[in-house]
């Protein structure tokens, strides 16, 4: 018999490893608000059969997939439920041109840079009825959405006027690949990670050039323009791995999920040389103090209790275990784990008109166990997560990186790791 | 019509036998006016009609050995195009050359080929590789023919549904257990009704026997003398279609050559190994013959020793034996009529075998323009032109139900073509989802019930593909059992049933049980036994294999 | 990332260890990969339910009997008692109302109305304790229209044999009709989520308030409660008669909730549960293993002290037949299966089968062995263990329990 003859089966995405036990259905959240989606079984598995028989069976519903990967993650045979998917509505639609709304939402960054320019006015004229009213009715972007208000200043304009020059005084390095929210609405992001690692001694240093990692791009079908924004970044994350022998670290889960494994997986793009100098930033330092190359050391005032939501794409990274344990290091940080829920929004998923009323009803079990545990905050890995809990719960929403940095005493963590 | 009535009739002619060349026979002696009834001791289509590639021939295969069949089957191939439609994927086919065949077979072929009348494209291999990628890309030749894929069940029960709506009766679970003789001719049978244990006779002016390879029984019961062939035949279904065109390999034939994309499923075969005649109702398929397959397999597309197996299954080859040779391959594909009044002095009598699945509508008109003969009618053929149920010139195609309907509604258009305006649609139960691999409704099943003879629940997978895809009945087949319980108001026949089904199921999967289809038999029995205890219900001891 | 255990598999034996251990104040992580068989469970928990075919009425007394080869006899037959009042109390401790006796098995009702012997049944799922003495007079099955996961008609036709007198009521309510817009959708799972508000509830009660009249007892599919038993709680106190479930074809609603609290309850212990995560391969050291390597977290393996390989029976992959043979993936500790895979399988599907009794073989401390030897710091349990039949003996769901509980004894000794 030929070798490896049976041994296993390998068929894209392990579609066939499926056996109908039907598990992915009990947690897809969009089936479960709506009967308009068939469900991940249907529109993964099952469809792609008839798909492969004959492409004419694709079923426009599959758009209303969110790809949380949750079925994927609950999936006990291995299958990539959400890559079937996402796979099958991009041989659909490509070709196909994406309306003037998802192109909009999909250009996080080219978004950002025009509304940092003008961001008083931006922020002022986003959150304005009237433009709310052509957002919603014009653009289709739902009304009840406020967009993120953006920063007067970008995090890379702060980050060279303020930390560049002292960075290479550092003994180890990182490049951070910073993403559009932390640029765009929230530098405060970017500064706490900085200011951690300084004061383990790391230094922060930027790509040579960022772009928006696309996971908007792909989510609205945008696959060219994602295609490359994704070689931009690959090509500058190399140059960072290979020439300045330095890992890059990423703030945000969607940005580090979807360089790691949506660029070779829905884009084709070979990662596989640098896909492991790709980290969390709370993976990174986790394993930094676990290693005990570095130690953390906090405020013994500190006290807080917050919950820890696992963002969809931090799940089917697998990684929340780091986040949440390097919260468990904070003495005074009472943390509770939230169950694994989604909150709805999905990127740029809950922004769109057709799909608001489906993303907020997606959120409530979340919502409700939030204003149910009794904390201060929530922390999670998520921009967009903190946008929309944000919008629906009374909580505020931080990063783990904020809150560490929050929780450090700077000056006993600098001596403690001999930095002057 | 009641079965109590159609025991009491008159007929012109009885066939026996309910697989395509039965089915063929029937529709066209209806065709021509004649009393027809159709008697099948199982279920229709269970023996090699079932049991075959699903391959729709050009012809090319026989081209080099035989070329009068390479001639009938390029002629019904063109025909079954047309006249049925809903039943034939035109996939097209290849003729391969692998680096350990004889590139020189190729002209021969293609030679042999345009003989016959048959469409032959030498590509270059590098074209093939692009239009079929699961090919062996270490091929380096390759030509191409206009085969294609048919589903036979579809194909058998169109031309029953056309049998019947042209005056025909059919009778499944009714088996042959005698001749009716008079003066040297043949005036009916006598069957046994396996569905409530009667015995019963039924009479007409002329039997038609087309039992396939069981026709050798037929023919002793008739006390005439036919030496039949069993050249038996095993072959593997994969879990989804890893080809989108049939591939042949380019020389002589020989075992597993022939990967055939079927439906949501591709189909690799066959073996070839002869057989003692007692064992023709033996279909299990053993490890040898599925590490014949396997081995062979590959070569064609590489793909398949990583593509899951669902099941396994083998069939016998009706031939009418004429020398000892035992591959059975060099013997003639070709059609068989034998009128025994000529041959064996016996009147009202005639035996149509040999050929093959796909040249079931000419075997028809053979047998038919026999019994015509005899009878004398005169009525003209026309099968070749008139489209079978479902095909007819305005139904839907798949492309058209894309942007109406729902995937269950679209799959079951795909099955049943234009027939599928019978299946109830409107409410929202009509439309759910019964077997979710393979899109069947509730609404399909009804209609399978009440109007495609369905008496159990394999019967019905024929009908809807129920319980064929990758799980093998592991959800649907409960559901499936319940309605079909309610609908005849039986359940504990419902449960009986539901096992039975299970057991024809695993009769399939045990030779391929490893990987994920073992998983798949360990999740079921966790279902049926564990968790519902259906061993328990039900006692399967002494009980028959469902058909 | 250093754990006390690690624990491979997050079925209901894998947390049921990790729950005994973390109420020990140890550093737990499960790796599991993706949802558990126990989607699977009807609400029941059998401790010992059948010996050759024959259902056993004290299992405490038929485990006695067992071969050494079972899982049960490695526990000691005496030991299970004190194991099986500990399980039941870590199941309350979680959330999981179940009621039954160790000594004396009652019957489940199966969704094919077939009675099957249970040890613990949920309190609120349907049970006989005496088949002669039945719980109610006159049952009122309630069959939602358009739900097809639930076969009433067998259903019913069981419970006539065992008894009682049945009356089916089918019936809708505006939610089950909303669900039913999908072909695909209507499962017990689904109806769960949509049968959770008290509006929805209600409309549920008026239903059975208004058609089960003559009833003494009233029977609904499992298809309420998936996070826990409030939504039934609240379903009784909107009608007047008791109300009881039974179990429906999976997912199944029951399973799905002990999943939840079982997992919810070892995450406030502290646990660490990676869900969709899979353990890929180990590091051994002499007679130890050292550290394991999951899919995801990569280049950052799990050391620990101690191990628990519970990753299941072939369904759960944590056993695997491919065309020659049958191993373990992970670690590739030994296995007790048949060479031949022509004996791995019997011709009918419903005779018992040779392959449900794999397993990977173990010492008599359920330690796994390694070409013969046994590892010290690991252990395994649950249905990747070798020598018992959860489909025909109707010990799985035990085993896992005795074994999980059994194991964490061993470590917490050490």
């Amino acid at each position: 018999m030929a070798e490896r003859m049976q041994s296993c089966n390998l068929s894209e995405h392990n579609f066939e490893q499926c056996t109908k036990c039907s598990i992915c259905t009990t947690v897809c959240p969009v089936a479960a608000v709506t009967t308009d989606y068939p469900g991940p079984k249907q529109a993964g598995p099952d469809g792609e059969r008839y798909r492969l028989k004959d492409p004419a069976y694709y079923d426009k519903a599959l758009k209303l997939c969110l790809n949380c990967k949750r079925c994927e993650v609950a999936c006990p045979s291995g299958v990539h439920i959400a890559d079937i998917i996402q796979h099958a509505r991009m041989r659909a639609t490509l070709g196909k041109k994406a309306s003037l709304r998802d192109t909009m939402l999909a250009n996080t960054d080219l978004l950002g840079t025009m509304a940092n320019l003008v961001a008083p006015v931006a922020n002022a004229t986003l959150g304005l009825s009237p433009t709310k009213l052509v957002m919603d009715s014009v653009m289709a972007i739902d009304k009840h959405r406020t967009f993120p208000a953006y920063s007067r200043q970008k995090f890379t304009t702060w980050y060279k006027r303020h930390a560049a020059k002292e960075q290479d005084a550092y003994r180890n390095h990182v490049s951070y690949f910073h993403g559009c929210y932390v640029n765009y609405n929230f530098p405060k992001l970017g500064q706490d990670l900085v200011k951690i690692m300084n004061a383990v001694g790391y230094g922060v240093h930027l790509l040579d050039k960022e772009q928006c990692c696309g996971v908007a791009l792909i989510a609205n079908g945008l696959y060219k323009q994602a295609k490359r924004q994704a070689h931009t970044n690959i090509d500058n994350i190399r140059k960072a791995v290979n020439t300045d022998h330095r890992t890059v670290i990423a703030t945000s889960s969607s940005c580090t999920f979807n360089m790691r494994d949506e660029y070779p997986s829905m884009l084709g793009i070979d990662n596989a040389d640098v896909r492991d100098n790709i980290n969390l930033a709370t993976r990174f330092i986790y394993n930094l103090v676990d290693e005990e190359k570095i130690k953390l050391v906090f405020k013994q005032d500190y006290k807080r209790r917050i919950a820890y939501h696992t963002a969809c794409h931090m799940q089917r990274m697998g990684w929340q275990l780091f986040s949440i344990e390097l919260l468990r290091m904070i003495p005074g940080l009472d943390l509770q784990v939230l169950e694994q829920e989604c909150c709805g929004i999905s990127g740029t998923y809950g922004f769109k008109k057709e799909n608001y009323e489906r993303s907020q009803a997606i959120g409530a079990a979340l919502f409700k166990s939030i204003e149910e545990a009794q904390v201060e905050a929530v922390a999670t890995d998520c921009e967009t997560c903190k946008w929309q809990i944000e919008m629906s719960t009374s909580l505020p929403v931080e990063n783990p990186i904020s809150v560490l940095a929050d929780a450090l005493d700077v000056e006993a963590t600098r001596q403690a790791n001999g930095i002057k | 019509m009641k079965t109590s009535e159609i025991y009491k009739k008159e007929y012109d002619v009885i066939i026996v036998g309910g697989g395509a060349t039965g089915a063929g026979t029937a529709r066209d002696c209806a065709l021509r006016g004649l009393k027809v009834l159709l008697v099948e001791r199982n279920d229709y289509s269970t023996g090699a009609t079932g049991r075959n590639h699903g391959l729709m021939h050009s012809g090319a295969r026989y081209a080099v050995t035989d070329g009068e069949s390479a001639s009938e089957c390029i002629s019904e191939n063109m025909i079954l195009r047309r006249i049925a439609r809903h039943c034939v994927e035109e996939t097209d086919g290849l003729f391969i050359t692998l680096p350990e065949d004889d590139l020189e077979y190729q002209k021969t072929f293609v030679e042999a080929c345009q003989r016959a009348g048959i469409r032959a494209d030498i590509i270059d291999p590098e074209e093939a590789r692009r239009i079929e990628p699961a090919v062996n890309h270490d091929l380096i030749g390759a030509v191409r023919v206009p085969d294609a894929a048919i589903d036979p069940f579809r194909l058998t029960v169109a031309n029953l549904l056309d049998a019947r709506m042209h005056g025909a009766e059919t009778l499944n679970y009714h088996e042959v257990e005698g001749v009716i003789i008079n003066q040297n001719r043949v005036e009916g049978l006598k069957l046994f009704n396996k569905l409530n244990g009667e015995h019963v006779e039924v009479r007409a002016r002329v039997v038609v026997n087309a039992a396939g390879i069981w026709g050798q029984r037929i023919a002793q019961m008739a006390g005439v003398n036919i030496s039949m062939f069993p050249a038996r035949g095993a072959l593997l279904i994969f879990g989804h279609r890893v080809n989108n065109m049939v591939i042949n390999r380019c020389r002589k034939p020989a075992n597993a050559d022939i990967l055939v994309p079927d439906d949501t499923v591709c189909v690799i075969g066959t073996t070839s190994d002869r057989i003692p005649i007692e064992t023709v109702d033996d279909m299990r398929v053993t490890r040898e013959e599925v590490d014949v397959l396997l081995k062979e397999g590959v070569k064609i597309a590489p793909s398949l020793a990583t593509t899951r197996i669902i099941r396994a299954y083998a069939g016998v080859r009706p031939l009418v034996a004429s020398d000892d040779d035992p591959s059975g391959r060099s013997i003639s594909r070709g059609i068989v009529c034998l009128d025994h009044a000529k041959r064996d002095g016996l009147e009202g009598f005639i035996t149509i075998t040999g050929g093959k699945m796909m040249t079931y509508r000419l075997m028809g008109e053979i047998a038919t323009n026999a019994v015509c003969a005899k009878l004398g009618n005169t009525a003209p053929c026309v099968t070749a032109s008139q489209p079978l149920p479902g095909s007819e010139e305005d139904a839907p195609s798949q492309s058209d139900a894309t942007k109406r309907y729902s995937f269950g509604q679209r799959a079951a258009i795909g099955r049943h073509g234009s027939l599928a305006a019978r299946i109830e649609k409107d409410n929202d139960i009509d439309n759910a989802l019964v077997c979710e691999c393979e899109g069947v409704t509730v609404g399909e099943i009804k209609y399978a019930v009440h109007q495609l003879h369905v008496h159990n629940l394999v019967n019905l997978r024929r009908r809807t593909r129920v319980g064929m895809g990758t799980c093998q009945g592991k959800l649907c087949s409960c559901r499936a059992a319940s309605l079909m319980g309610e609908f005849r108001n039986d359940v504990k026949g419902a449960q009986e049933d539901l096992a039975a089904f299970l057991d024809e199921r695993w009769k399939g999967m045990r030779p391929v049980a490893w990987g994920d289809t073992l998983r798949e038999a360990q999740l079921t029995a966790a279902i049926y036994e564990g968790l519902c205890g259906l061993d328990m219900a039900v006692n399967m001891e002494g009980k028959e294999d469902v058909q | 990332m250093r754990m006390d255990t690690v624990i491979i598999g997050g079925g209901l034996s894998g947390l049921s260890c990790g729950i005994a251990l973390a109420k020990r104040g140890k550093r737990v992580t499960i790796v599991a990969s993706g949802q558990s068989t126990m989607l699977f469970n009807g609400g029941s928990m059998e401790l010992l339910g059948h010996i050759d075919g024959k259902a056993v009425t004290n299992p405490l007394e038929a485990i006695a009997t067992l071969p050494q080869s079972h899982p049960y006899s490695k526990i000691g037959a005496d030991r299970i008692a004190e194991l099986t009042e500990r399980a039941k109390l870590m199941l309350t401790d979680s959330g999981i109302n179940m009621v039954g006796n160790a000594a004396a098995n009652h019957w489940r009702i199966t969704p094919m109305g077939v009675a099957k012997p249970a040890w613990l049944t949920l309190s609120d799922h349907l049970r006989i304790d005496d088949l002669n003495s039945l719980p109610a007079k006159r049952l009122a099955l309630m069959c939602i229209r358009g739900y097809f996961d639930q076969p009433n008609a067998m259903l019913a036709q069981g419970l006539r044999e065992l008894g009682f007198e049945v009356d089916t009521i089918e019936f809708t309510t505006d939610d089950i009709t909303a669900l039913r817009r999908s072909p695909s959708e209507m499962r017990a799972t689904s109806l769960s989520k949509h049968l959770m508000s008290n509006n929805a509830l209600r409309r549920v009660a008026d239903q059975i308030n208004t058609l089960a009249t003559d009833a003494d007892m009233v029977l609904l599919p499992s298809v309420l409660g998936q996070n826990d038993d409030s939504d039934i709680q609240t379903l009784q106190s909107m009608t007047n008669k008791p109300l009881r479930l039974v179990a429906t074809l999976p997912p199944a609603v029951a399973g799905m909730r002990m999943m939840k609290q079982l997992r919810h309850y070892f995450k406030m212990l502290g646990g660490n549960y990676l869900m969709g995560d899979s353990a890929v391969s180990g590091t051994f050291e002499g007679d130890r293993l050292v550290s394991i390597s999951t899919a995801k977290l990569a280049d950052m393996p799990l050391k620990a002290d101690n191990f628990v390989l519970a990753s299941g029976s072939f369904i759960s992959r944590g056993l695997i037949a491919d065309y020659e043979r049958v191993y373990e993936p992970v670690l590739g500790v030994d296995v007790d299966a048949d060479s031949n895979p022509d004996a791995w399988t019997s011709f009918g599907v419903l005779q018992p089968q040779a392959y449900s009794r794999y397993g990977v073989a173990t010492d008599d401390q359920l330690h796994c062995l390694k070409q013969g030897k046994p590892v010290s710091n690991l252990y395994a349990i649950g249905s990747i263990l070798s020598g018992h039949d959860a489909v025909k003996m109707g010990d799985g769901t035990g085993v896992s329990l005795m074994t999980a509980l059994a194991v964490n004894d061993l470590i917490i000794k050490k």
